[in-house]
């Protein structure tokens, strides 16, 4: 780093880069000073004055939010007159608010619940009636705000700016009718929307979504990576009782910073979908035991002459799942091997999050096959130049573009499927795997980052992580391959891909009940 | 009490070192004495409770009701009520007020239920035996309401907790009614619609207005000084 400033926070010595604010410096010192409009991610306006701190030589209070640090700078946060300033400030932000925590769905993560714990605890001194302001708001596709609850921050407006790039909220009127309405002529409608959800420090703005399904302190979240795009947004997955109820994202600098897009918070509930939770042959359920044996009879007679059976990885599977499969049509011998993915989108593509990719991992199934050795040709090539002797067909994931149902059927093919779509109802064996909410490995960004995901939950029914069903085929034909966790599928990996050498395998992430993590926002 | 007033305490049970001789140790087992361990005497005892409670019931009410006879009471059956047993279920005994009975959900002033689905009983509930389901509703100030409400009265263990919790007073258990015997399990599952059918309107200010807070601060500040 460049150069940096050394201050005292009471009584605290640290040492900060130039430039950091009084916040971010007193945070590092694991203060935390009360604040409602700063945010990181976001340009400092000083708005809230919930962040009153004292500088010695300095006459009045000043925001730490917007307070750059100087060398030698004393501040106090605990001395009565900042405190009192906080306190009283806290005071004002609740003159008008309604208190709906009972129906409010940022009640348990909320900021201004926290704080008022924190500062105050104290009965209202408020006997005029409230200020009254309009509730349920509809502003867009995604986002319902409640005015009342507004404590007029402006983060949300920052975000639209910042993040989306377009401005779609603006405050109105004055005094304690202050309101935020959508700017003229517009909606809050833009493909980072609901980003503003996440940075609203009260539950003004909520999420047509996830609105009045589950309290915040019931969910647990799990770290995981979005598998919308090819960009691998850093998220938290929200669960309880098996299923996922939100995706929020999770700070990497290197990735998404604080942010994600709104498509890939909505993945989560295809994720639900048509799932594949008994393994099937000819489309009728069968257990494990017969679908697997059918799959070995049905490839034996091809993989006496292995160039005739070929093998599909899946640019929407994990690093893990690939490698296992790709190591397979290595030992079988297999004479082709396609990457399947869903095709580009490039009305995405916006220099933001977004990008024309749709699939998580094509940066890994390429490096690996490459490492492999394997000549792997795009899916899409598949249906104009069917090979002359292809007969059977193990295909990984539900999308295989290039094929309809019906030159499917010509084939034998064995599916390895999280949900009976794409191929998986045309095959002859189909067996369940885990989708990406429920699988422990990790997938490559298009940046080449190898990022890790954790299982939230367990798979539905039968299935269970695609890499273990390719060592059940494995076994079942005949080749060994003795993993039994992904950690051991990830350290041969990284011992075979090159650029890989040097990743770890990170421990596992328990979940984290969010009734022991504070508020978010 | 010093440590070393400690050692000079004797051990009234469990064993006692005698000797000790490298890794051996003779030890002596004080045992308590059968006397104290058959409780015979005290079953006899207890026996004798029963039989004195047993013939005060039957002949006190039976004596006081002779005298009463012989100073020129008329006489009737009411020395019986004296008995201490009721002949349920033809009577039965008044409960205490704050009896907890079978679980109802009040309904606000116009009629519509006054849960808002806040699921604060649900995460306070120890038997986690209420589920709840939360809709949003077409009131414009109160926007979540309950699509579904259940309470498995047969997992409840009574506690009361759920009423605390409730910060619009939905949820009483003031019926005074017991959890009803059924035959199916599944029938002891009160629904959104049994419990509302129980219920009764409650007057309590939704929305939460607090007591005028001079009079709290006048009475926490003792020089009266409401101005801090
Ligand atoms: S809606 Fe939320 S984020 Fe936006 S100004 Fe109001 S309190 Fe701040
Ligand atoms: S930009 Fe891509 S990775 Fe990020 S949230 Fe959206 S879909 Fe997911
Ligand atoms: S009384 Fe106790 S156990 Fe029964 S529903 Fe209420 S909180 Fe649960
Ligand atoms: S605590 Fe009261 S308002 Fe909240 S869910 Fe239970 S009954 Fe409904
Ligand atoms: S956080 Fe500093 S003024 Fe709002």
């Amino acid at each position: 780093m460049s150069e940096t400033v050394t201050l005292t926070i009471d009584g605290q010595s640290v040492t900060v880069p130039k430039g950091t604010n009084v916040l971010e410096a007193a945070r590092t010192l694991g203060l935390d000073i009360s604040a409602f409009c700063y945010h990181p991610g976001l340009p400092v306006v000083a708005q809230c004055r919930q962040c009153l701190v004292s500088i010695e030589k300095n006459p009045k209070l000043q925001p730490s939010c917007q307070q750059v640090v100087g060398d030698g700078m004393v501040v106090h946060t605990t001395d009565p007159a900042s405190t009192l300033a906080r306190k009283q400030q806290l005071e004002f932000t609740l003159v008008n608010h309604p208190i709906d925590c009972p129906i409010c769905d940022k009640a348990g993560e909320c900021t201004l619940q926290r704080l008022y714990f924190d500062h105050d605890n104290a009965d209202s001194r408020v006997d005029t009636p409230k200020v009254h302001k309009d509730k349920a708001v509809d502003l867009g596709p995604h986002i319902v705000l409640d005015q009342e609850r507004c404590i007029l921050c402006s983060r949300c407006i920052r975000t639209c700016d910042e993040v989306a790039g377009q401005h779609q909220l603006e405050f109105a009127f004055r005094g304690d009718h202050e309101e935020l309405t959508t700017a003229p002529g517009e909606q809050l409608d833009n493909p980072y929307s609901l980003n503003t959800v996440d940075v609203c420090p009260v539950g003004a703005l909520t999420s047509k979504d996830f609105r009045f399904t589950m309290r915040a302190w019931e969910l647990e979240a799990t770290p995981s990576v979005c598998n919308g795009c090819a960009t691998g947004c850093n998220v938290e997955i929200h669960h309880k009782n098996g299923r996922a109820w939100r995706l929020v994202p999770r700070h990497n600098p290197q990735v998404n910073k604080y942010w994600m897009c709104d498509e890939g918070r909505f993945t989560y509930h295809s994720a639900r979908e048509e799932r594949l939770a008994a393994a099937t042959v000819d489309g009728l359920p069968a257990g494990w035991d017969r679908a697997l044996a059918s799959a070995a009879k049905r490839l034996g007679v091809f993989l006496k002459d292995a160039s005739q059976v070929g093998v599909v990885l899946s640019a929407l599977h994990t690093n893990e799942d690939n490698f296992a499969l790709a190591s397979l049509a290595k030992a079988w011998g297999a004479g082709h091997v396609y990457i399947a993915g869903k095709p580009p989108v490039p009305a995405r593509a916006d220099g933001r999050l977004r990008v024309a990719d749709v699939n998580p991992n094509t940066a890994g199934v390429k490096a690996i096959a490459e490492a492999l050795g394997l000549s792997a040709t795009p899916a899409f090539e598949l249906g104009t130049t069917l090979p002359a002797n292809l007969r059977a067909l193990v295909v990984l994931g539900d999308v295989l573009p290039g094929l309809d149902a019906g030159k499917l059927r010509e084939l034998e093919v064995i599916s390895i499927a999280a949900h009976e779509r794409g191929p998986v109802p045309s095959a002859r064996v189909a067996l369940p795997a885990a989708d990406w909410l429920e699988v422990s490995g990790t997938i490559t960004n298009a940046q080449g980052l190898v990022q890790r995901m954790h299982a939230a939950f367990g798979p539905p029914g039968q299935a269970i992580p695609a890499w273990e069903a390719v060592v059940r085929l494995a076994h079942a034909t005949g080749v060994k391959l003795a993993w039994t966790h992904p950690r051991e599928v990830f350290k041969d990996m990284t011992a075979a891909v090159a650029p890989w050498k040097e990743l770890v395998w990170a421990r596992e992430a328990r979940p984290l009940a969010l009734r022991f993590a504070g508020s978010r926002g | 009490m010093s440590a070393a007033h400690h050692e000079e305490e004797t051990v009234t049970e469990g064993p006692k070192v005698l000797a000790t001789r490298g890794r051996v140790r003779t030890v002596q087992v004080v045992r308590p004495n059968p006397h104290d361990t058959s409780f015979l005497a005290a079953t006899a005892t207890g026996l004798g409770i029963t039989l004195k409670h047993f013939a005060r019931n039957l002949f006190l009410p039976l004596r006081s009701a002779k005298s009463r006879a012989k100073a020129g009471a008329p006489v009737d059956e009411s020395w019986k009520n004296e008995i201490e047993t009721v002949q349920y279920p033809d009577e039965k005994v008044t409960y205490p007020e704050r009896f907890r009975g079978l679980h109802r959900l009040t309904l606000r002033e116009d009629g519509a239920v006054r849960c808002v689905a806040c699921m604060c009983c649900p995460t306070v509930c120890p038997a986690h035996c209420i589920t709840i389901v939360p809709e949003e509703s077409n009131s414009k100030s109160i926007e979540k309401r309950p699509a579904i409400f259940e309470i498995d009265e047969l997992r409840c263990v009574v506690c009361g907790l759920c009423v605390e919790a409730c910060p619009c007073d939905a949820i009483r258990m003031d019926t005074g009614v017991h959890a009803h015997p059924v035959e199916d399990r599944a029938d002891a599952i009160e629904n959104r619609e049994s419990l509302l059918g129980r219920g009764v309107r409650s007057i309590a200010h939704q929305g939460g207005e607090g007591p005028d807070w001079r009079a709290t601060a006048a009475e926490k500040s003792p020089s009266g000084d409401v101005n801090r």
